[in-house]
């Protein structure tokens, strides 16, 4: 069984009765027997996956009315809720925590008989991007195990990219769905701020993050998009979308349309001469579809990591307050303590990058230093909306290299902490911006992935997914060498 | 230049027992470090937005019980009460 | 110079639901932990979505205060660890960003002095905690979490008020204006908590928390009064800081500088978009609001000629008012009011005897009906009162069953008089010699009857028989 498939022949090959879906899902289950170990991106697996996928066989066999994933096998980042799972954001802290409800997310998979395989592996509480920040040992890179995979949605990349599953559902909050998205060559998209529900994701920045679809192609891409977003009661924060079909016109190409080549993001000694290189070509590879290109100037993009930085651990510090292990957690008896010192004992179990996180948050919007910190950091928000919404009067697309280098040896950048922040600076922007922004897979060099980012106008998930496939219709890949 | 010990006093705040991560001080001073940055850019004509929504979008004032059994998936003592460490 | 200030939270309990989940809004009735939900209970990945009609009632209150209002309302995360906080922080509201609070810059009249309402806001209440154990230090903390969300709002006040009776008189005024608007149970135990502070002559302020209801905070107030002046007459510095009302003692105790450590690190919830709140929705509220105490206390004096006094108790008790309001007619209004506030208020003082009661307005008009007809006398219409409080039943029925009807007939009442002055002939000298007695055979006559004889005609027919 083939399973380097895409969720859109997949379910043509359903249909037509190539195979069944529990044919299917029980191949992707051997398949993750066969290599997860090496690989380590899921955290855990979904032990009635084939009666799933049984049942879905059983409608399909009687006739009674089928959702539209026909059970194609999808992984799940392991910080978004399904009900009686271990939900666990990688970390000691809610190492028994079992979710009692449903993300909205998966409720919709759910209800249009996608099959669950398992949670995938991510850096804790999503603070990272290489995830061996995981408190459960890190993820590898398919395409070599020496190398990091990216992150935080590391797991859920790789899962992809193995074939131990066809698509998965990470988070983005600076860059975690893109980054190892480009690090894993898929495709990895951070939709419009509010286009997809919230609901059931374990915040860590709730003021930018977004959950974003991981597929194979930009088509399946898309079609996932279809099943997940929208409006949700659930949400204050989530927006109508006018339930658009986002694989409509999906191929009818960039003539005309004008690219703006974000300068800040690709100047050459910014890049490691691969991606520079790679760069170069995609922008050759844009102009030969049809599309004019020319470079554009966003200032304030220098400041952004910084901003990013400040606003995301002040949010975390919040967001991961409630962590005190008196409502659920792990087991951990009071006796003996009082209630500072049993909550403050039982954060130990946070990770090292999280602790950090929580500290800074603590003192960047503390009183006497949010005016140097925290409020300029709104600041520079607001002045990076401004710029890239003038952008926008003029150009269709933004793009730039997903990340700045190709994937790295585990432990290369772990320790300074400024090398590893910068990793994000092409990537922050849109979160900040609450712009939709696609890295799509554009060249294997010396066997690493390189990915190239889109960014459209907010909304524009429609127009993205166009310039995406047609940049994808460019690139040929060889396939994952696992 | 942050004072180191303001960085220790912040932690206690959050929770966060610095005994066996001392080490974390030392990289949360450099991050800070990086941060500024943010005194380079003149921001004297921005202004905090959000997104906003009109009074008839929020919710409808209505009671909706949910699940009784929700008390017993989570750390829960006799009676229902949660257990929780002695205050001082 | 004397300064108080209050800060009152008030919860919403005639919502039906919680500020930010469609848990029940009232929670008195639940065992603990049965009315919560992912939301309430802040479990990882729940997000809060705001209650509509929470928003209009907290901005109706604000209208009532005659506060300004703004365009558009944002909340905030104060941060800060308790057990009662499922998320270790309090979604409320700040003015950091320009006037974004349901209401500010307000007043209400307090015996002619205006005291100043600096700000009104929208928050959740938090859970309740429960010591349990032999000594403190076996105690362990019991958290029921029934209550985290609850829709409170947080009026505060200007140190505008020179003594513990002003406040007192405030307290009482707010309570029936929230009340009366339909949003708030005043009455309820717990709906309603007011934290104060105090200084004098100028000198630093002191907080004083956790006071647990307006009868605690009076004592509070004095016992602080005390406190400061004692120490401001031995010239010791009062120290600038916020104490805790012990209930056991009887004193305040100072807060050993844990607030002072306190960083809330105040920002904007990005869960929760801007609000915006039209020109035209304020004015829609305004004109649903119901009318005002003293509006209608106005009313009741200028249209109906009811004593001040009495217009004054109807007014300000939503339940008085709402009987009044459906029993009068024009002709029997003054009657109707006059009946409530000197029989039945008898009967219904308490708020319980007013959710037990049976009575309508109906049986309101039924009565004076009967009264001015004459079938029934006030007095026995008294008795009645008592029995339509208890069992609801129709008047005519009540009047019926306890033989309550007036006598009127001359002859019968002329039987027992002379049945009377058989009984009472010494009575009947005094008298013939001194009329003013009287009205001890009237009495008796009203005795004998069981209060049921026309008293105007008993007076008219012993006087005629006195003189034959």
């Amino acid at each position: 069984m083939n399973l380097n498939t895409s969720i859109l022949k997949y379910i043509e090959d359903v249909k037509s009765g190539s195979f069944t879906v529990e044919e299917f899902t029980a191949a992707t289950l051997q398949r993750i027997k066969d290599v997860d170990e090496a690989v380590h991106a899921y955290l855990s697996l979904n032990d009635s996956a084939i009666n799933d996928a049984k049942k879905i066989d059983q409608k399909i066999s009687s006739g009674e009315k089928i959702g539209q994933c026909y059970g194609f096998p999808i992984s799940i980042k392991d910080n978004i809720c399904i009900t009686g799972t271990k939900t666990t954001c990688a970390s000691k802290i809610l190492e028994n925590f079992i979710a009692p409800y449903t993300s909205t997310v998966v409720n919709h998979l759910q209800n249009e008989d996608a099959v669950i395989t398992g949670k995938t592996n991510l850096d804790e509480f999503a603070m990272g991007l290489t995830t061996e920040f995981s408190a459960y040992g890190p993820t590898k890179n398919p395409w070599n195990l020496d190398y990091v995979p990216g992150g935080s949605s590391g797991g859920s990349a790789a899962s992809v990219a193995a074939n131990e599953c066809l698509a998965s559902l990470g988070s983005d909050t600076g860059g975690s769905v893109r980054n190892p998205a480009s690090f894993c060559s898929v495709v990895g998209l951070k939709p419009t701020y509010g286009l997809i529900s919230r609901y059931g994701l374990i915040s860590y920045a709730n003021s930018i993050e977004q959950i974003g679809p991981m597929t194979k192609t930009v088509k399946d891409s898309a079609f996932l998009l279809n099943i997940i977003a929208g409006q949700d009661a659930n949400d204050d924060t989530t927006i109508d979308n006018d339930n658009a079909n986002y694989l409509e016109n999906i191929e009818n190409g960039i003539e005309g349309k004008k690219i703006g080549i974000i300068k800040e993001m690709t100047t050459s000694d910014g890049l490691s001469s691969e991606v520079s290189a790679a760069t170069k070509d995609a922008i050759n590879d844009f102009e030969s579809l049809g599309a004019s290109c020319e470079e554009v100037t966003l200032p304030t993009i220098p400041y952004t990591v910084a901003a990013y930085y400040t606003i995301t651990s002040t949010e975390a510090g919040s967001n991961l307050a409630r962590y005190d292990n008196i409502r659920y957690g792990y087991e951990m008896d009071s006796e003996g303590y009082e209630y500072n010192s049993y909550i403050s004992k039982s954060r130990t179990r946070f990770g090292p990058e999280v602790t950090r996180r929580i500290i800074l948050g603590g003192f960047v919007p503390s009183a006497g230093h949010a005016g140097k910190y925290f409020l300029k950091a709104l600041k520079v928000k607001s002045k990076l909306i401004s710029e890239i919404n003038s952008a926008f009067e003029k150009f269709d697309y933004l793009i730039a290299p997903t990340a700045p280098v190709q994937p790295f040896r585990f432990g290369e950048k772990i320790d300074d902490p400024v090398t590893l922040m910068l990793l994000d600076y092409n990537t922050v922007t849109a979160n900040l911006t609450g712009k939709p922004a696609i890295s799509v897979p554009y060249r294997i060099s010396n066997g690493l992935p390189i990915g190239m980012q889109i960014m459209a106008n907010s909304l524009q998930e429609k127009s993205l997914f166009q310039a995406a496939y047609a940049l994808e219709t460019k690139t040929k890949l060889p396939e994952v060498p696992l | 230049m942050v004072d180191e010990d303001e960085i220790i006093r912040v932690a206690k705040l959050m929770k966060i027992d610095l005994e066996d991560h001392g080490e974390h001080v030392s990289r949360v001073k450099k991050m800070l470090e990086y941060f500024d940055i943010l005194d380079q850019i003149d921001l004297s004509s921005e202004e905090i937005t959000s997104q906003q929504k009109s009074l008839n979008e929020l919710r409808k004032d209505e009671f909706i019980p949910y699940d009784k059994k929700l008390i017993e998936s989570l750390k829960n003592f006799r009676e229902h009460y949660v257990r929780a460490p002695k205050m001082n | 110079m004397t300064k108080i200030g209050l800060e009152i939270h008030c919860q919403l309990t005639k919502l039906e639901s919680k500020l930010f989940c469609p848990c029940k809004a009232n929670y008195r009735e639940f065992e603990p932990n049965h009315n919560i939900c992912p939301v309430c209970m802040g479990l990882p990945g729940s997000l809060p979505r705001l209650n509509q009609k929470a928003v209009e009632s907290a901005t109706s209150i604000a209208l009532a205060l005659n506060c300004q209002t703004p365009e558009k309302i944002a909340f905030f995360r104060k941060n800060y660890f308790y057990p009662d906080l499922p998320k270790n922080f309090q979604i409320t509201q700040l003015n950091v960003y320009g006037d974004m609070s349901v209401g500010g810059e307000g007043y209400v009249d307090v015996e002619g002095k205006k005291i100043k309402i600096r700000r009104i806001q929208l928050e959740e209440d938090p859970g309740r905690l429960i010591y349990e154990g032999a000594s403190d230090r076996t105690k362990i903390t019991l958290v029921d979490y029934n209550r985290a969300g609850t829709p409170l709002v947080e009026i505060v006040t200007d140190p505008d008020f020179e003594n513990p009776r002003q406040v007192r008189i405030f307290l009482n005024i707010l309570s029936d204006l929230l009340e009366n608007l339909g949003v708030a149970e005043p009455g309820l135990e717990g709906a309603m908590r007011a934290d104060g502070n105090v200084s004098i002559e100028g000198g630093n302020k002191v907080e004083i928390k956790n006071i647990g209801s307006f009868h605690d905070l009076e004592k509070a107030l004095h016992f602080e009064l005390t406190r400061q002046q004692s120490l401001s007459e031995r010239d010791i510095d009062i120290v600038m800081e916020t104490r805790h009302w012990d209930d056991r003692r009887k004193i305040t105790v100072s807060s050993r500088s844990k607030e002072e450590d306190q960083d809330y690190r105040y920002f904007l919830e990005n869960d929760i978009p801007w609000v915006k709140i039209e020109q035209t929705t304020r004015d829609v509220l305004k004109e649903n609001m119901p009318e005002s105490i003293s509006s209608k206390k106005e009313r009741y004096v200028e249209k109906f000629d009811i004593a001040p006094q009495v217009a004054e108790i109807i007014a300000s008790d939503r339940y008085y008012s709402q009987l009044f309001e459906n029993a009068y007619s024009e002709q029997n209004a003054k009657d109707i009011a006059n009946l409530i506030t000197t029989d039945v208020i008898g009967f219904i003082d308490t708020k319980e005897k007013q959710q037990k009661s049976k009575i309508t307005s109906k049986h309101l008009s039924d009565l004076i009906d009967a009264i001015n007809a004459k079938t029934i006398t006030r007095n026995s219409a008294k008795v009645a009162l008592q029995e339509i409080v208890k069992s609801g039943k129709d008047t005519k029925l009540i009047l019926q069953e306890m033989d309550l009807g007036q006598v009127s007939d001359s002859s019968e009442i002329d039987a027992i008089i002379s049945q009377i002055f058989e009984d009472e002939k010494q009575a009947v000298i005094d008298a013939k010699e001194r009329p003013e007695t009287v009205n001890f055979l009237v009495g008796k006559v009203m005795q004998k009857t069981k209060g049921k004889a026309d008293p105007v005609k008993t007076l008219e027919l012993i006087k005629s028989k006195l003189n034959q």
